[in-house]
């Protein structure tokens, strides 16, 4: 049974949602039009990538499952709890993708230069690694709690905090972690350890947020 | 057929075990099945446990053989199941065909004609043709009652639940969810959960009653109207004083010569005057209530 359809996915998707990753994407292009001296565009996109997509991508998962109008007669349809998972993390996903992607052209495009992240594939991780990981950890919490605020919450606090203690947790065990390693850090002897470890708890999360969405009595 | 046996359910609230379900022993034939109880009563539990969203705390349960405990048998279960839930939520952007269409893909119909043949048979049948192409956030509540009902047949159920289906619709609409539901009981088995005694009384013939997580009359409405003859009464009293004496009041009617009660209770001894009438169904339901010891929020 396929049990999926890409058109009602897009259809029942609170197009409200997209406003935010669309807001931010206009905001960092508008300070880069206003400045673009390479050093200038690199940061910006960096911030923007390494902080800004990861971020979004994890408060939008955190609304991914539960913020659903029609979640009880989801629950008694049979498709099975990992397909809507994926279905819903994968949408915002490919939003997060389009928005890193369509902004790397557009820096590019203004003479940006990306290569101290690295090559084109360190520089997909310098984002990509950071979004799954609190995208995960943001649809964890929320169904951990049963409620989407928490989940926001929690992505958000985690951001933060490791935002302003970013130069303390590189020098420690944090550097494990440490989600703007990629980003902020690419040339950290730690970088590969950091990655793997971030997507190792990307994974841990997913799977627990699997394992928490087969209790569907806690969300309806 | 669905066999229930010992059932329970508790839930944890403020570090507090809550009993919704105590013990449910039932066996659900073909047909149209009512189950009534007060708010609370854990309707809404049972029927979520039905239809696979809601795990049982211990107890039996199984739908045409598929044992509901198993993961298969919930799947099976589902497969067969169309659902209504009390607090209907849908797609306001989707409109009503677009919405039944989805459901039908989730309900596994893979193939587009048929999934096509079969939302524009279920939208038929509920009376939308007119309007599946309009946006589901237009709707009245009678409208998107008929939308739940349709998405619930899409995929040809065996099994239909409808928790409180009629709340909230007009008495007309009422009346034709009512009669729709008749229809469709012909061909499969259709459990109606409610707290409306009248819905019961219009289209079952077999029902059960549920008071604070236990099943406390099971038979026919007619039963259950049976057990309620000897203790209704009617009283006119011209001064404003309410009978008391234990009896509970299920109506008032003002009349030229004073205020008619109609009472439900032990005796009327206290009131001569009083005239015992043949009971309706819902003066079998507050007797039942009152008799086995549950209060009544009557006047």
């Amino acid at each position: 049974m396929r049990q999926f359809s890409l058109r009602y996915t897009l259809l029942t998707y609170r197009l409200d949602q997209l406003y935010l990753p669309a807001a931010f994407w206009a905001l960092f292009a508008i300070i880069c039009m206003f400045r673009m001296e390479p050093d200038h565009l690199f940061d910006m996109a960096r911030a923007y990538l390494g902080a800004v997509v990861p971020l979004i991508g994890g408060i939008m998962a955190a609304y991914a499952i539960l913020d659903d109008p029609a979640l009880e007669l989801r629950f008694a349809a049979p498709a099975r709890a990992e397909r809507f998972l994926l279905e819903r993390l994968g949408l915002i996903f490919a939003i997060q993708t389009l928005c890193a992607l369509a902004f790397q052209a557009f820096v590019l495009a203004l003479g940006a230069d990306l290569s101290p992240l690295g090559n084109a594939f360190g520089v997909q991780l310098a984002w990509l690694i950071p979004t799954i990981s609190l995208m995960t950890l943001g649809c964890a919490g929320s169904l951990l709690s049963a409620q989407t605020m928490t989940g926001a919450f929690l992505t958000g606090i985690v951001w933060l905090l490791e935002l302003l203690a970013r130069g303390w947790l590189a020098r420690n065990a944090g550097q494990y972690v440490l989600v703007f390693m990629g980003a902020l850090m690419p040339d950290h002897p730690s970088l590969l350890i950091n990655q793997i470890t971030l997507s190792a708890l990307a994974i841990a999360f997913l799977l627990a947020a699997w394992a928490l969405l087969r209790y569907q009595e806690r969300y309806i | 057929m669905i066999k229930i046996s010992s059932l329970t359910k508790t839930y944890r609230a403020n570090k507090r075990a809550v009993n919704a379900l105590n013990g449910i022993d039932l066996q659900i034939g073909a047909g149209m099945f009512g189950l009534l109880g007060p708010n609370g009563a854990g309707k809404t539990t049972l029927m979520r446990i039905l239809a696979g969203i809601v795990n049982p705390s211990s107890g039996s349960l199984r739908v045409n053989g598929h044992n509901l405990a198993t993961e298969a048998g919930k799947q099976a279960v589902k497969s067969m199941l169309g659902y209504l839930p009390q607090e209907l939520g849908l797609y306001p952007d989707l409109t009503a065909a677009q919405f039944v269409d989805y459901m039908a893909i989730l309900k596994g119909i893979d193939d587009p004609r048929a999934r096509q043949q079969s939302v524009e048979r279920v939208i038929e049948l509920v009376g939308l043709s007119q309007e599946a192409g309009r946006k589901i956030k237009g709707f009245s509540g009678g409208m998107k009652r008929r939308v739940g009902i349709a998405q619930a047949l899409v995929n040809d159920p065996k099994l239909l639940i409808v928790d409180e289906p009629t709340a909230g619709l007009d008495p007309e609409e009422r009346i034709r969810f009512r009669n729709l539901l008749v229809r469709l009981a012909a061909e499969r088995t259709v459990i109606l959960s409610t707290h409306i005694v009248e819905d019961i009384g219009q289209t079952c013939r077999d029902m059960a009653v549920l008071a604070r997580g236990q099943v406390i009359f099971r038979g026919s409405p007619a039963e259950l109207i049976q057990s309620a003859t000897g203790h209704v009464w009617t009283l006119t009293s011209s001064n404003s004083e309410k009978p008391n004496h234990d009896l509970t009041i299920v109506s008032m009617l003002h009349l030229a010569e004073g205020i008619q009660y109609r009472l439900v209770g032990h005796s009327t001894e206290e009131y001569p005057a009083a005239e015992n009438v043949q009971p309706g169904l819902e003066d079998g339901y507050v007797w039942l209530m009152k008799s086995s010891g549950y209060a009544v929020d009557a006047l």
